[in-house]
């Protein structure tokens, strides 16, 4: 058996899997007709997406001029701004600033997830509670997230009653909201108990240092709100110059992450706490932390930036639309990926993890292009995929079936060898 | 000198839209060629990654079809049409106009006289048409020339069409995603449409593995030619 012979085991699976398959087209449906509803009610989004894109290439063509701004800015507000290589660097500074045997609250990032942090700082003694709901869900249940904006997107809400009764030793029915109410009681004492809590940012304003995060639930205000050391994981390619440009982003991140016209929290976080109230004497560390680490984490954008044709991979706000209206994801989900989901995401995992790691994945593209047309910022995925594509068939990945092909048509005239 | 490029598909497995792309050229009285030795036009090598390859095709198209000094080629296969088109200009100088069956034949709609068919229809958008061509409206116009016929849209239609599966050597690799795939617009249709149009071999051989009818717009017209 062969990496194509294996993968194509997995999507079978993914295929038959009814359980993955319900919870998936589920989120579809709710997803495409709230998307559909909100763009119709905005039209002004329509503007903001176009300068969002002009934002991105300018960003991306200046990135080391703006890390080197934001971290500067991050630094002068009294917060911890650090460089970071590769996921060995940014998972040895985050380790040093925690230490061993600590409780760490997160929530969710996908930057995270990207450099194995969890595992990591889990090898080291420490606890780490993900409280995203559906990081939450998945992280109970030891599986992988298989969606950037839903990572639980796979399980439906009879299985996860199954996983909270065992959590919580008493049989728990599949109401949603019953399963909201458990998490939410569960987690409640974890945020202000924990030593230090871990967020992601999904855009950063390089001219006041400012991280922005973008959420829903409120989790991720307390989780760098609560705890007294604030530690944000941000790749280097979520810098942009103005607060004027990071709020472009801000507006159209929700609409197409979840259909929803805002969402329901958006932090801004400058500085750690602080107050000056007393004789005007500047004190950190009043009700927020009085700790604030920023790691930038490059693993791979740099090398990116050079390549002419993959270089806009990195414009990509993470928005996660392009995976709910991809034909192929709906069918396969999480299998089609490897950190990163759909076509972008195997763009993404190449660079981040290596291209072996998603040689067999890139095979499941159809290249119908029906990402690139929904996309705010239409990234052309289609055609970085038949770029990376070649790349791999020169460094000899290639399944037996497209060699086959490939021989048929050079010694027969035609792919079919009749 | 006009050639029909019939494109593997159809010259292998989608055998009547070939027959059917010729009724009609004759009907119109057009004057035209085909190649006993078309060969391959190498869009499946440069969806999947083997540029050489497809480069030297690409090479040996141009040289056989500069020498028979072919000016219009003709394809009922969008997949042919893009890769003659688009890819084979990424390369070289291309001295033909390449145009799609759908776009060729609304020219000569005025010649068209077509009898009446009592049916619903709707029309399935190929991504190498549609997506990557922009073609979009001429195949709908051709359908709205017979006479009779209801035609729905898709939920999902034109630059938003769902994908049938086979595209990008996907059915070559993995067979049972491609027919998963194909399943997610067959579930989309109205359950009184009697026919899906679409306009390239692969979908018409994707969609037609799920129990429904599927036409080319080139089966189409030929059944319903006075």
């Amino acid at each position: 058996m062969d990496i194509f012979d294996l993968k194509r085991e997995e999507f079978i699976k993914w295929i038959n899997d009814e359980n993955r398959r319900k919870g998936i087209s589920r989120a579809v449906s709710s997803y495409v007709s709230a998307k559909e509803y909100v763009l119709s009610k905005m039209p002004e989004l329509e503007k903001i997406r176009k300068e969002v894109r002009k934002i991105k290439e300018k960003s991306i063509d200046n990135i080391f001029e703006l890390l080197k701004i934001a971290m500067e800015n991050i630094e002068e507000s009294h917060g911890n701004a650090y460089f970071a290589k590769n996921s060995i660097e940014a998972r040895k500074i985050i380790l040093d600033i925690i230490g061993e045997n600590k409780l760490i609250v997160k929530s969710k990032s996908l930057t995270s997830e990207e450099i194995e942090l969890n595992e990591f700082l889990e090898e080291h003694g420490n606890k780490v509670i993900e409280t995203d709901l559906g990081e939450f869900i998945i992280q109970l249940r030891k599986e992988k997230p298989t969606h950037i904006i839903n990572p639980s997107v796979h399980v439906p809400r009879e299985e996860v009653a199954k996983t909270f009764s065992k959590l919580i030793g008493r049989e728990v029915k599949p109401e949603i909201k019953e399963l909201v109410k458990i998490a939410r009681e569960y987690l409640r004492d974890k945020f202000f108990k924990a030593d230090v809590g871990i967020t992601g940012a999904n855009v950063i304003a390089a001219n006041t240092g400012t991280l922005f995060i973008i959420e829903n639930e409120g989790n991720a205000r307390f989780v760098s709100n609560a705890p007294p050391i604030h530690i944000c994981i941000v790749g280097i390619e979520k810098i942009v110059p103005t607060l004027e440009d990071a709020f472009k982003i801000v507006q159209i991140l929700p609409p197409y992450a979840t259909g929803i016209p805002m969402s329901a929290y958006v932090s801004m976080i400058t500085s750690p706490s602080r107050t000056a109230d007393i004789e005007k004497t500047l004190v950190y560390g009043v009700h927020g932390p009085k700790e604030l680490h920023v790691v930038f984490l490059d693993n791979g954008r740099s090398e990116v930036i050079k390549d002419p044709i993959l270089k806009e991979a990195l414009y990509c706000i993470k928005c996660g639309g392009c995976m709910y209206e991809c034909p192929v994801y709906r069918v396969v989900g999480g299998s089609f990926g490897y950190n990163y989901f759909g076509g972008i995401g195997i763009i993404w995992s190449a660079f981040t993890s290596g291209m072996e790691k998603i040689a067999a994945t890139i095979d499941v593209c159809t290249k119908c292009g029906r990402c690139k047309e929904l996309c705010p910022l239409e990234i052309d995925v289609p055609k970085m995929i038949e770029y990376l594509k070649a790349k791999l068939v020169e460094k000899g990945y290639i399944s037996k079936r497209h060699k086959e092909i490939r021989d048929n048509i050079i010694n027969k005239n035609n792919p079919f060898g009749e | 000198m006009l050639l029909y490029w019939k494109g593997c598909m159809s010259r292998y497995r989608t055998k009547s839209i070939v027959k059917s792309v010729e009724k009609i050229l004759s009907y119109l009285n057009i004057n035209y060629i085909t190649l006993e030795d078309e060969g391959c036009c190498g869009s499946i090598l440069y969806r999947t990654g083997q540029i050489k390859d497809a480069i030297k095709i690409t090479e040996k198209n141009i040289e056989k079809l500069k020498s028979l000094r072919i000016k219009e080629i003709i394809t009922s296969c969008p997949g042919c049409f893009r890769t003659m088109l688009k890819d084979y200009s990424n390369y070289y100088n291309i001295p033909f106009q390449v145009y799609h069956f759908s776009q060729f034949l609304l020219k000569f709609k005025e010649k068209l006289k077509l009898k009446e068919l009592n049916a619903t229809v709707t029309y399935h958008d190929p991504c190498h048409l549609g997506r990557h061509m922009g073609v979009y409206e001429e195949p709908r116009e051709i359908i709205k020339l017979v006479p009779k016929l209801k035609f729905i849209e898709m939920k999902y239609n034109r630059n938003k069409a769902l994908c049938c599966g086979y595209g990008g050597g996907v059915r070559s690799v993995y067979p049972e995603v491609a027919i998963e795939v194909s399943k997610n617009i067959v579930n989309e249709i109205d359950n009184n449409i009697d026919f899906i149009i679409t306009s390239c071999p692969f979908c018409k051989y994707s969609l037609s593995s799920n129990r429904v009818n599927v036409l080319d717009i080139s089966e189409l017209i030929a059944m319903v030619l006075e």
